[in-house]
């Protein structure tokens, strides 16, 4: 089971402004959104961790120790070509939404609100970096990564949230899920990225590659992309 | 002369029966005559140099097999397999693969372990006879540095260094391959190449990189092109002849020693040893390696210093010598104010960072090691280590993933013996500092001789001219009047005699004197024209800022003054937020600073206000509420957004706070208790603490309970305060029904409050089956909401 400890040395103001509504505002501090970005560099402590399954597709199952079935919704699609899984799990640790409280119960309620897209924006980071690790070592062997599929999107029921957490070690890091199968710390991912094998002409990759907003329920949400 | 090198050993291996899952060095032990034959086939078809069996051969890999006690067994099977097909022009290269996990602080692996582990491979291949290590197939810069270190104390014989590049060349940890060959050369690699993850086409731009990087010889060893997965087999798709082809491109762009990687077979070999073998020298393009300045790096950034490139700036700021809170930040171990400095000083503009750990008293040696380990994730920019702890000097190389600059070695004969053995071995470079047994040289040419003195036993160490940059030394001008022209001279004479890149830290001129930030800019500008690089200095002094972009002008360092223009002419924006609004008077002024929220500016409008007699209640109503009013109507129309909303409640409050300082007996009306909850089992209270700050600053009493709280305790409380509204909120699907509960509670025990619900899973629609009075989209609309139902109540 690999561990990484991904590295945030800059985090893309466009998506800390997504993440806080921003992204039609043509005039906001930015001095605020610079305080927000250096204190969830500074206390951010990205980690990730996954492990490598074979994918049963003909049964929509992760042929882990103890098999998971994945229901016939989205995520079964998602992964109709993959012959193998990726189970990963990501988080930042849990100070920075404590420093978000901070704020709040300090009435800084304006910072609060851009450390948390900060740090959404910082998760999102890892994963990313993460999933690239994954990547680089699976092209080696004749395998294209998916993109990232979490329990939540495309109804897939985040009451999966504790197995997927338990195929990707997120223990080895900290991560925990609450009887409601939240996340903690909040500031936490967990994803199945397929491998399908590397030859052209996949006839899903066009219809599910793009915004992951396009398989999230919350079509009212400050960020989602248009 | 071409050097050939083999191809594939796995595929070999398992096209001569190795089951699938087997530990492939164990037929090393039980059948050698496999592997054998194997490297014979390699060597019939032109392979001057095989390699070793040995690929996973190292402690951590073995204990995948439950091996980890054959390491010296294997190795040493393996290397006399390759001996028995060798004839007596072909040299063994004993490879080295990775340890297949990260090192700290990207992983969990010790830089310690990770060195004992190939260190102890090595060793086996070294003592059965191999005529050069390979270390190949690396992502991880830091990890090559372990294992270059474990082979230069493992071995006298000649170390190939072969990172693997993704498609963005970089190595997956950030290494692009000019940071990599600058460490790795400055580290003692004799050959420096890649291999691995990518076919000839994509490795064709790296190792011209490479070459143009290092006069070391350069290796590649390319896939067979980029592979597919056919009938779960992994398929190589170039065949020999283009291969063959590729080789040639590979060679004229400076590779020397030429094999293949994944996929690639004796035919390949013999095509690229039909290719390029007999190449002559003499007819090949050369390449132009680069200039020979000075250059630093992180794991992912180079910086060159010295004469024909940009000024360097090395940000001083973290340094605890009189400064108390970082210095008792780092005795405690908190490193937060470190991190803040670094970050600070690079968006200032730092392009280097002197890290300074000199707290009396602590452990230095373990807060430098962790200072770089967390800097090195946090900047990409290369770190300067400053101590004159040889224990702290020596974490901090081994920590750091790149080529750093040690601050700094004097003619001190006990300096030169401890420091300059480590830049050496760490691949460092090394600021001299002209300082002797003797003391401070008063004149330039005194330092110019103890400067000459110090580089002498540098290149007596193994040091090389890349390695230098000469610090002129600044005394005080307050205290010695020819300071500035001693310092300014020494320079000249530098660059005359030596043409090393320079440095000196330029905040000591001024010390003691007032506005030392004009003194230290104008000698700024000074230095840089007699020949100054790379000035240590604050780089928050906007003064100094300024200079440094005009020097960069005037000295030719900024071609049409683009960069100064960039920064220094008025822009459009700037112009428009000049024009003045106007407004007509100071309650129009509070509620324009509320509207656009101005903390800061509202409390002494407030206070004015007050002063000039305006009434609390006109102040709050007048300006305070139509200010929120309008803020929510824009937020509603799209025009204004939620950060700015909150920006606004924060404005509002201060003035509130003013009002009630000024005047305590001021009693502001509440509009209504609220009591305010994210239901049982939801942990997320992001949202109802934002409606909690709206409702709060429009003048409601808010209970907050908090979030993951039961039915119950939200039924006492809101009976208890005789609320007039209970919010509640939810954010996942598996908490929603938590809502339906607790309105269903409210109803049940008499509580006559109105129900607002919201979340990012509720809908109107939800709101409605579960009985809820209220559905609020967000915070913004609870208020209005809230208002509505207080003004009903009231009629």
């Amino acid at each position: 089971m690999p561990i990484y400890n991904p590295t945030i040395q800059t985090l893309d103001m466009s998506e800390l402004k997504r993440y806080s509504g921003l992204t039609k505002c043509t005039e906001f501090p930015q001095r605020l959104l610079d305080q927000a970005c250096t204190e969830a560099q500074i206390i951010s402590q990205p980690k990730a961790s996954w492990q490598i399954y074979d994918y049963d597709a003909s049964t929509s199952t992760i042929m882990s120790p103890e098999p998971l079935s994945l229901p016939p919704t989205v995520i079964s699609k998602h992964l109709a070509n993959s012959l193998k899984v990726a189970v990963i799990a990501v988080t930042i640790g849990p100070d920075l939404e404590k420093l978000v409280s901070e704020y709040f119960s300090k009435n800084e309620y304006t910072l609060g609100l851009l450390l948390d897209a900060a740090g959404t924006t910082a998760v999102e980071l890892a994963a990313d970096q993460a999933c690239e690790l994954i990547k680089q070592d699976e092209n080696k062997q004749g395998y294209t990564t998916l993109f990232r599929f979490s329990p939540g999107y495309g109804q897939w029921d985040i009451r999966v949230q504790p197995q997927i957490l338990t195929l990707a070690h997120g223990d080895e890091i900290n991560i925990t899920a609450t009887s409601a199968c939240m996340l903690l710390p909040r500031k936490s991912i967990t994803a199945v990225i397929g491998l399908t094998p590397t030859v052209s002409n996949l006839p899903h990759k066009e219809t599910i590659e793009g915004s992951k907003c396009d398989q999230c329920q919350q079509i009212n949400c400050l960020s989602r992309k248009d | 002369m071409i050097y050939i090198f083999d191809g594939a050993m796995g595929t070999m291996l398992q096209n001569a029966g190795l089951p699938p899952g087997y530990c492939p060095e164990l037929w090393n032990q039980e059948q050698p005559a496999v592997i054998t034959a194997i490297h014979k086939s390699y060597i019939d078809s032109g392979s001057d140099i095989i390699e070793t069996n040995t690929f996973g051969a190292n402690r951590i890999k073995l204990t995948h097999y439950g091996l980890e006690e054959k390491v010296a067994l294997l190795n040493t099977a393996a290397v006399q397999a390759a001996r028995a097909a060798c004839g007596p022009d072909t040299k063994i290269a004993g490879s080295v693969g990775p340890t297949g996990k990260l090192i700290v602080p990207l992983g969990d692996l010790s830089f310690d372990d990770a060195y004992n582990v190939f260190f102890e491979q090595i060793s086996a291949l070294d003592q059965a006879g191999v005529d050069m290590i390979l270390i190949e197939t690396i992502i991880d810069i830091q990890e090559m540095r372990a294992a270059l270190l474990a082979a230069k104390a493992a071995s006298k014989k000649p170390v190939i260094c072969q990172m693997s590049f993704g498609a963005d060349e970089r190595t997956v940890t950030g290494t692009d391959p000019i940071t990599a060959t600058i460490i790795l050369e400055a580290m003692g690699a004799d050959i420096i190449g890649v291999n691995c993850s990518l076919g000839p086409a994509q490795l064709l731009p790296i190792v011209e990189k490479i070459a143009q990087t290092t006069n070391c010889p350069i290796s590649v060893q390319a896939n067979a092109g980029m592979p597919s997965l056919i009938n779960k087999q992994t398929v190589f798709p170039m065949q020999p002849e283009e291969m063959g082809l590729w080789a040639k491109k590979l060679v004229a762009a400076g590779a020397r020693y030429v094999g293949g990687c994944c996929g690639t077979t004796p035919q390949h070999i013999k095509s690229i040893y039909q290719a390029v073998k007999h190449l002559a020298l003499s007819d090949l393009p050369t390449v132009q390696s680069a200039k020979k300045s000075t250059a630093l790096t992180s794991r992912s950034k180079t910086i060159y210093l010295g004469a024909g490139h940009p000024t360097v700036i090395i940000g001083e700021r973290i340094n605890p010598t009189g400064r108390k809170q970082l210095a008792a930040d780092i005795a405690a171990g908190q490193f937060i104010s470190v991190k803040k400095e670094a970050l600070s000083q690079v968006r200032a503009g730092a392009h280097l960072l002197d890290v300074n750990m000199g707290v009396p008293g602590i452990d230095q040696a373990k807060a430098m090691q962790y200072a770089i380990q967390e800097l090195s994730m946090l900047v990409d920019v290369p770190l300067v280590i400053d101590t004159t702890d040889v224990n702290a000097l020596e974490a901090g190389l081994k920590a750091y993933p790149g080529r750093a600059l040690i601050n700094s070695v004097s003619a001190e004969p006990e300096r030169l013996k401890s420091f300059l053995p480590l830049a050496k071995k760490y691949g460092a470079a090394i600021l001299c500092l002209p300082i002797s047994p003797a003391g401070v040289p008063k004149t330039a040419q005194d330092r110019l001789v103890v400067i000459q003195e110090i580089i002498h036993k540098a290149f007596e160490t193994g040091l090389k001219p890349g390695d230098f940059v000469l610090d002129a030394l600044i005394l005080t001008a307050a205290a010695d009047a020819r300071a500035g022209l001693e310092a300014l001279a020494t320079l000249k004479l530098y660059r005359q005699h030596l043409g090393y890149p320079t440095t000196m830290g330029l905040s000591n001129i001024s010390f003691g004197l007032p506005r030392r930030d004009i003194i230290n800019a104008t000698f700024c500008a000074m230095a840089l024209d007699a020949g100054l690089d790379a000035p240590i200095l604050n780089p928050y002094d906007p003064l100094m800022q300024q200079t440094l972009a005009a020097s960069a002008l005037l000295l030719g360092d900024d071609p049409s003054g683009r960069s100064y223009s960039v920064n220094y002419a008025p822009t459009s924006q700037s112009e428009e937020r000049a024009a003045p609004l106007t407004p007509k008077n100071i309650i129009e002024q509070i509620h324009l600073a509320i509207v656009s929220g101005e903390k800061e500016a509202v409390v002494p409008l407030v206070e004015q206000a007050l002063r000039e007699g305006h009434k609390s209640i006109d102040i709050s109503e007048q300006a305070l509420t139509t200010a929120m009013n309008k803020v929510g109507i824009a937020f509603g129309n799209g025009q204004c957004f939620l950060p700015q909303v909150l920006l606004a409640a924060e404005s509002m409050r201060a003035a509130f706070l003013t009002i009630k300082k000024e005047l305590p007996a001021h009693a502001t009306t509440s509009l209504g208790t609220i009591i305010l909850a994210t239901v049982k089992g939801d942990i997320h209270d992001l949202g109802k603490n934002i409606v909690a700050a709206l409702l709060e600053n429009n003048g409601f009493t808010v209970i907050d309970l908090g979030k993951d709280i039961s039915p119950e305790k939200i039924v006492e409380k809101a009976l208890e305060h005789k609320a007039d509204i209970v919010g509640l909120c939810a954010l996942m699907t598996t908490t929603m029904p938590q809502i339906d509960h607790t309105i269903a509670a409210l109803k049940a025990a008499g509580c006559s409050a109105q129900t607002i619900v919201g979340g990012a899973v509720l809908t109107q629609e939800y709101a409605n089956q579960a009985n809820a009075d209220s559905y609020a989209a967000n915070g913004v609309d609870a208020v209005t909401i809230a208002k509505g139902f207080m003004a009903d109540k009231a009629h």
